[in-house]
C-alpha cells in the first residue's frame, strides 16, 4: 500500500495516494459484489419460479432453472459472472431476455441527469442560503431558516414526493408533468420538465444538510484570524466574504456533496419509484423484486462503482485544494480516517523499546 | 350493512354500465348474442372510427418488465402479445370464441382430433405468407419442453409427435395417448400466436397480429406501427401504438389525468369515482367472470373433513366480500366457476351466509376452536382474505394471514398451504376446471380428487355436443358444489379507464376488453 | 448528567415535548381507541363522519381507531434500531479503537466497504429476501446504521484518548478498562447520543418508506408506515387515511431530530465553557 511511495522522490505523494485509494475502492466494488451474490444465491428465493408465476408445471421450472444455470454451484455461477462481467459483459436479464449492459446504460444516463439537476439545483442553493444564514447568525431569520430545514429534512423524502405527484395530477395543474414517462423516442433533453418534479424533490430532501454544512464552515471561517485581519485592514465586507471566507469553507462541503450524492444514490430509487421514473432505481427495485439476479448484479456493480468514483474524487479535490496536503512529502497526513494522533496504548504496544524507557 | 350495499349500488348505477352490470345474486345467462347489451357513455362519441393517431395505452406490469415471447409471454408480454400475434381463434365479448386466422377449426366425433384451415392469402409482418409450416413450427414450439413455458401444462396434452400438415394451410392436431380435448381452442387462444419458421422472441419478433414492433425497452414502454396487411381489411385503426409500462396505480392514474396516457387497462376500484368525475376519462367496467375465492386444501387438516369445509363455505358473507375485497365491483358468486357458460348448472340454488349452521358443522366435525393459517401474496388477494379473516373470526375461528413472497409461494411447498386464494380468469367451464380442479389440472392447490367427478370430466372432454357435454357438466357441477374444495365468493369487474376521445372500447364479459387493439381508435384530430 | 441543563434549552425543551406527545398518543393510543384496529365498521374509504372524524380506510376499519394503534410498531422499531445499531456499532467502534492495528483495520474496512453501500438499498435487498417479519425488518435497518456508529465510535475515543487527562490517567497507572469506562466514554456519549437522535429520524423515515415500497409490516397489523402503503390507491378519495399516518411519522421524525440537535448544540456549548 501507498506507505512506501514516498521513497521515490518524482511521484508526488497524493498520486500515490490516489493510486492505493483507486485500489482500494476496487477492492470494496468486488467484495461487495461477492457479498451480493452469495446473498442472491443462499436465501430462499428461486428466479425461475417468480417469472413462470403460479401456473407453471415443475418440469418448466427445472427446465428454466438449468437453462439460466441456476443449478450450478454457487462458486461456479459466480466465476462464471465473474469472467464475463471483467469482459464488459454483465450477463442477460432473467426477466426480458435482454443483455443487462443494453438496459442499464440508458437508465443510467437517466439517473445521471437526475443526479446532476439535483447538484445544479442544490449546490447554488445551498451555498447562497448557508451564506446568507451565517451572515445573520443567531438572529430571526438564522433561527427560522434553521427550523425550516431541520423541518425538512426530518420529513421522509417519499412524502414530498408523493405530495408533489398529487399536486400536479389536479385538473389544471397540467403546465408540468406529474409522472416523468420519458419518450425514448427523444433525446433527454428535449424533455427536460418530466426531470422537474423528481430534482425538486429530490434537492428538497439534500438541501438541509448540505445548507447547514456551509452555513457552519461560513461561521468557523468568519471567526478566523486572517478574516479579522482583513476586517482590520479595511477589506469592504463583501469581498472579505466572497473572495476571501468562502473559498476556505468550500473545501469542507466538496466532501458534504459527496455525502450527498452518496445518499443520493440510494435516496434516488424512492422517488424514481414514486415518479416512474425510469433509472436504475427503479430498475432495480424490480429486478429485487423478480429475482433477476444478473440485473441485481449489474445494478449493484455501477452503484457500488459510482460510489467509489465519488468518494474517490472528493478525496481527490479536497487534497489539491488544501495546500497543506497537496505539497505534503508524507502520505500519512492525507489518509483518511487518521487523525495523526496515535493513542498511548498503541504507542506502548508498537515499540516495546520506548516502553521500558518510559517507566 | 345497509350503509354498504346502497353504497354499492349507487356505484354500481353511477357507472352508466346499466345492463353489463349485473348486481347481488344474478348470475350472467350465457351469451347474449354476441356483445353485451351495455355500451358505456361512449355512446356520445361519434360512432364512425376515425385512423390515425399515435394511441397511448398504460398498463400496470408491477415489476416484472416481461418479454414479447409469443408462446411464454410473462409481464407485460401477454398484453403486448395482443398487439403483435394473431391466433387461429380469438375471443367473443362474451367468452366464447370465434374463428381470427383459421376460416375452419372443428373436432372431430369423440374430439380425439381437431382439423385447423387457415384463410388463404395471410400474411406475416415481414412479408412472408402463412403455411401450414408456420402452424406446424407454432404449434411444436408452443409445446417445446424446452421453451420452459409457464403453460405448458395447459397444452401438455397435445401429442407433438402426431401433429400432421393435411395440406398447405391445414394441420391436424391430436392428442397424447389418444385421448380426446375438446378445450382445444380456449387453451390455445391466449398464447397460441403463430408466428414464421424463423421467429425469434428477441431478436424476429414477428407475427400476423394488428401491429409490428418498432421498439421495446423492457420495463419502460414498446412502440409499434400498424401492419398494413392484417387479416381484418381496414384494422387496425392507429397508425402507432404505444403501450406504457407503470409499475403502480397511482402515478398510471396521475399520468391518464394529466393527459399523458389514451387508455390505462385495468384500473383500480379505488380510482374509480376520481376518474369518472373528470370530464375528459370515461370509465368502462366489464362484468367479468373471473372468480376470486379461496382453495381449501383437502389434502390437509382440517379441510379434508368435507362439514368444515362446508361451514367456510357458509361463513363467507359474500355480499361483503365483494363490497370490501372488490370495492363493490364484482358480483357474487354460488363456489362455481364459469356461469357464462351454456353448460353451467343453473338449477344449484345460491349458498346463503349461515352462521348457525356453520357453528353446528364445526361442532359435529370436532372444530370449535379451529385455527387456520391462510398464505397469500403480496397484492390485491390480500384484501379480500384479510375480510374473510374478519368474517370466520364470528365463528370462533381464528384465520392468520400470511403474506409470503411470490418465490415462496410458488415454491416447492406450493400444493402444502392449508388455506391460500384462488382466482381464474374468464374462460369456459373445462379450461377453468383445468386450471383449478380436474384431473390433470396444471395447479390442484385444493388437491381436489374425486373419482366421478374424473370420469364425468374425461367424458366431457370427448364430448363436442352441447346437450349431452351439459348433462356430464351438471353433474360434475353437483359434486364441486356439494363437496368440493374452492370457495369461489365472487366474480369480479375489470374497469378500464380512456380518455373520451377513444373510440371501440366497450364492456364485454371478458377480462381485455382495452387488449382489442384491433378495434380502438384515437379520435387526434 | 447534564439533564437540567439540556433542559434549559428552549430548543431541547420544545424537541423533548413534540416527542413525548407522539409518544405518548402511541403508547396510549390503543386504550383509546373506540374500536378494534382490525374491525371493519364502515364503509370502504368512507368519508368523516359523527361517529368517525376521521373516516374510514381501504377496508372500512376506523381510521381513527387503527391511527392510535399503530404507533407503537413504528415507536418500537426504530428506537430498537436505533439502540441495537448504537450498542454494536458503539462497542465494535471502540473495540476498533482499542485494540491492534490488525483488528482495528478489519473492522474500519468493513464498515467502509458497508458504507459504500446505500443503506436503503441494502435494506431493500435483505428484507425482499428474507421475509418481513418486524424484528428482522429492526435487524436488517440496524445493520444498515452500524458502520456509520462504528466509525463515529472509533474516531472519537482515538480522538479522546490522545487528550491529556486521558494521558494523565495512564501515567497515573489506571487500567486500561477503568479508563475507557471512567475518562473515555463518557466523553464520547455526546456525540453517538446525538447520532442516536439522527438514527431515530432516519429509521422513522425508512420504516415508513419500506412500507411505502410494500416491503415493511404485514398486514392486518396497524402500523402508520404500513397505513400509507395500503391506502394510497385511495389517495385520491380519501386522502385523510394517508395524510394523518404520514402526518404523525413526519412530526415524531421531527421531534426527535431536534432534540438530538439541541443537545449535541447544549453540549457542544457545554464543551466550549468548560476548558
Amino acid at each position: 500500500m501507498p506507505d512506501h511511495a514516498h521513497r521515490s522522490p518524482r511521484t508526488p505523494a497524493w498520486l500515490a495516494w490516489f493510486i492505493g485509494r483507486l485500489g482500494y475502492g476496487l477492492l470494496t466494488a468486488w467484495v461487495i459484489s461477492l457479498v451480493v451474490f452469495i446473498a442472491t444465491q443462499a436465501l430462499p428465493s428461486d428466479p425461475a419460479r417468480v417469472i413462470l408465476g403460479p401456473d407453471a408445471p415443475l418440469q418448466s421450472i427445472l427446465t428454466l432453472q438449468q437453462q439460466l444455470g441456476l443449478d450450478q454451484p454457487i462458486l461456479v455461477q459466480y466465476l462464471r459472472w465473474m469472467g464475463a462481467a471483467l469482459r464488459g459483459d454483465l450477463g442477460i436479464s432473467l426477466d426480458s431476455q435482454v443483455p443487462v449492459a443494453q438496459l442499464l446504460f440508458g437508465r443510467l444516463g437517466h439517473t445521471l441527469a437526475l443526479l446532476a439537476g439535483v447538484l445544479a439545483l442544490v449546490v447554488p442553493l445551498a451555498l447562497t442560503l448557508g451564506v446568507s444564514l451565517a451572515l445573520r447568525r443567531d438572529r430571526p431569520l438564522d433561527r427560522w431558516g434553521l427550523s425550516a430545514l431541520i423541518l425538512l429534512k426530518a420529513t421522509p423524502s417519499f412524502l414530498l414526493a408523493v405530495g408533489l405527484v398529487l399536486l400536479f395530477s389536479m385538473p389544471g395543474m397540467g403546465w408540468l408533468p406529474a409522472v416523468s414517462i420519458l419518450d425514448p423516442q427523444l433525446p433527454l433533453w428535449r424533455q427536460l420538465p418530466s426531470l422537474v418534479l423528481p430534482v425538486v424533490a429530490l434537492s428538497l430532501s439534500a438541501l438541509p444538510y448540505l445548507t447547514r454544512m456551509v452555513r457552519a464552515s461560513m461561521i468557523e471561517a468568519l471567526e478566523s484570524d486572517y478574516v479579522v485581519a482583513a476586517r482590520l485592514r479595511g477589506i469592504p465586507e463583501r469581498l472579505i466574504v466572497w473572495r476571501h471566507t468562502l473559498p476556505n469553507a468550500l473545501t469542507p462541503a466538496i466532501q458534504g456533496v459527496a455525502l450527498t450524492l452518496r445518499t443520493l444514490v440510494g435516496g434516488a430509487l424512492l422517488a424514481e419509484v414514486i415518479f416512474s421514473y425510469p433509472g436504475i432505481g427503479t430498475a432495480l427495485n424490480a429486478a429485487i423484486q423478480m429475482r433477476d439476479l444478473p440485473m441485481i448484479q449489474g445494478v449493484v456493480l455501477v452503484i457500488t462503482l459510482a460510489v467509489v468514483l465519488i468518494n474517490l474524487l472528493a478525496d481527490l479535490l479536497t487534497v489539491l485544494l488544501t495546500p497543506k496536503l497537496r505539497t505534503a512529502r508524507r502520505v500519512k497526513m492525507i489518509r483518511r480516517n487518521r487523525r495523526g494522533i496515535r493513542p498511548w496504548w498503541r504507542r506502548a504496544r508498537s515499540t516495546p523499546a520506548q516502553e521500558a524507557t518510559h517507566d | 350493512m345497509s350503509e354498504l350495499f346502497s353504497r354499492r349500488v349507487f356505484l354500481g348505477n353511477s357507472l352508466a354500465v346499466g345492463g353489463g352490470l349485473l348486481l347481488g345474486g344474478g348470475l350472467l345467462s350465457g351469451c347474449d348474442g354476441g356483445a353485451p347489451a351495455a355500451t358505456a357513455g361512449a355512446a356520445a362519441l361519434a360512432a364512425t372510427p376515425v385512423h390515425g393517431g399515435r394511441l397511448r395505452v398504460g398498463i400496470i406490469d408491477g415489476d416484472q418488465a416481461g418479454n414479447l415471447d409469443a408462446h411464454k409471454p410473462v409481464g407485460g408480454g401477454i398484453i403486448r402479445g395482443w398487439a403483435l400475434y394473431a391466433k387461429f381463434w380469438e375471443w367473443n365479448p362474451d367468452v366464447s370464441t370465434r374463428l381470427a386466422l383459421a376460416e375452419f377449426a372443428e373436432p372431430n366425433a369423440d374430439a380425439s382430433a381437431w382439423i385447423i384451415r387457415i384463410k388463404p392469402g395471410l400474411e406475416f409482418h415481414h412479408g412472408k405468407s402463412i403455411t401450414a409450416d408456420d402452424m406446424l413450427f407454432s404449434i411444436l414450439r408452443l409445446t417445446d419442453p424446452q421453451l420452459a413455458s409457464p403453460f405448458a401444462g395447459l397444452v401438455g396434452a397435445i401429442d407433438r409427435q402426431a401433429l400432421r400438415k393435411v395440406d398447405p394451410r391445414t394441420l391436424e392436431i391430436r392428442f397424447k395417448h389418444g385421448q380426446s380435448f375438446y378445450p382445444l381452442d380456449e387453451t390455445l387462444i391466449s398464447f397460441g400466436g403463430i408466428v414464421p419458421t424463423d421467429y425469434h422472441p428477441v431478436t424476429n419478433p414477428v407475427g400476423a397480429g394488428p401491429y409490428k414492433l418498432k421498439s421495446f425497452i423492457p420495463g419502460q414502454r414498446s412502440l409499434y406501427t400498424r401492419f398494413e396487411n392484417y387479416y381484418k381489411p381496414n384494422r387496425p385503426y392507429a397508425d402507432e401504438l404505444e403501450i406504457i409500462e407503470f409499475k403502480d396505480q397511482v402515478s398510471r392514474a396521475a399520468a391518464l389525468r394529466a393527459g399523458q396516457l389514451d387508455v390505462a387497462s385495468g384500473v383500480q376500484a379505488e380510482h374509480s369515482a376520481l376518474l369518472k368525475a373528470d370530464p375528459r376519462l370515461r370509465l368502462y367496467a366489464s362484468p367479468s367472470t373471473s372468480f376470486t375465492g379461496f382453495n381449501l386444501n383437502l389434502a390437509k387438516a382440517p379441510f379434508q373433513d368435507v362439514r368444515v369445509r362446508q361451514a367456510f363455505r357458509l361463513l363467507a358473507d359474500r355480499q361483503e366480500l365483494v363490497a370490501r375485497g372488490l370495492n363493490g365491483f364484482g358480483r357474487i358468486a354460488n363456489d362455481l366457476y364459469s356461469p357464462h357458460d351454456p353448460t353451467y348448472n343453473h338449477a344449484l340454488a345460491q349458498r346463503p351466509y349461515d352462521l348457525d349452521q356453520a357453528r353446528s358443522l364445526l361442532r359435529q366435525a370436532g372444530q370449535d376452536d379451529l385455527r387456520v393459517e391462510l398464505t397469500t401474496t403480496p397484492g390485491p388477494g390480500v384484501n379480500a382474505a384479510l375480510v374473510f379473516a374478519q368474517q370466520v373470526q364470528k365463528a370462533g375461528v381464528q384465520v392468520k394471514v400470511n403474506q409470503v413472497d411470490g418465490s415462496v409461494f410458488n415454491g416447492p411447498q406450493r400444493e402444502q398451504w392449508q388455506l391460500s386464494p384462488g382466482s381464474t380468469p374468464a374462460r369456459g367451464f373445462l379450461a377453468s376446471a383445468l386450471h383449478n380442479d380436474a384431473p390433470q389440472a396444471i395447479y390442484n392447490r385444493s388437491n381436489f380428487h374425486d373419482p366421478r367427478f374424473t370420469e364425468l370430466f374425461h367424458q366431457a372432454l370427448a364430448q363436442p355436443d352441447l346437450e349431452r357435454r351439459k348433462a356430464l357438466v351438471h353433474e360434475a357441477q353437483v359434486i364441486q358444489h356439494e363437496r368440493g374444495g374452492l370457495l369461489i365468493w365472487g366474480f369480479s369487474d375489470v374497469l378500464d379507464a380512456a380518455s373520451a376521445k377513444v373510440g371501440g372500447l366497450a364492456p364485454e364479459q371478458t377480462t381485455f376488453a382495452s387488449w382489442r387493439f384491433d378495434e380502438l381508435w384515437l379520435n387526434h384530430a | 448528567m447534564t439533564d437540567a441543563r439540556w433542559l434549559a434549552d428552549p430548543q431541547v425543551r420544545r424537541g423533548a415535548v413534540i416527542t413525548s406527545w407522539v409518544v405518548l398518543v402511541a403508547v396510549l393510543g390503543p386504550w383509546l381507541a373506540p374500536h378494534a384496529p382490525t374491525a371493519m365498521v364502515g364503509p370502504v374509504y368512507g368519508p368523516p363522519t359523527a361517529g368517525a372524524p376521521l373516516g374510514h380506510d381501504f377496508l372500512g376499519h376506523d381510521l381513527l381507531s387503527r391511527l392510535l394503534s399503530g404507533g407503537v410498531s413504528v415507536l418500537w422499531m426504530s428506537v430498537a434500531a436505533a439502540t441495537l445499531a448504537l450498542l454494536v456499532g458503539g462497542s465494535l467502534g471502540l473495540l476498533a479503537g482499542f485494540s491492534r492495528r490488525r483488528l482495528d483495520q478489519a473492522i474500519s474496512w468493513a464498515a467502509d466497504v458497508s458504507l459504500a453501500f446505500p443503506d436503503l438499498i441494502l435494506v431493500l435487498l435483505i428484507v425482499s429476501m428474507l421475509g418481513r417479519a418486524p424484528w428482522l425488518i429492526v435487524l436488517t435497518v440496524a445493520i444498515a446504521f452500524t458502520p456509520g456508529v462504528i466509525r463515529l465510535a472509533r474516531g472519537s475515543a482515538v480522538a479522546v484518548a490522545g487528550q491529556e487527562f486521558v494521558e494523565a490517567a495512564q501515567m497515573m497507572g489506571y487500567s486500561r478498562w477503568r479508563i475507557l469506562f471512567n475518562e473515555i466514554l463518557p466523553n464520547i456519549l455526546t456525540p453517538l447520543l446525538v447520532h442516536f437522535g439522527n438514527m431515530l429520524t432516519w429509521a422513522v423515515g425508512m420504516l415508513s418508506g419500506l412500507s411505502f415500497l410494500g416491503y415493511g409490516v404485514a398486514p392486518p397489523a396497524a402500523d402508520w408506515g404500513l397505513m400509507i402503503n395500503e391506502n394510497q390507491a385511495g389517495l385520491l378519495v380519501q386522502p385523510l387515511a394517508v395524510l394523518a399516518p404520514a402526518l404523525l411519522i413526519a412530526v415524531f421524525a421531527y421531534g426527535t431530530n431536534i432534540l438530538a440537535e439541541g443537545i449535541g448544540r447544549v453540549s457542544a456549548r457545554i464543551g466550549e465553557k468548560q476548558p
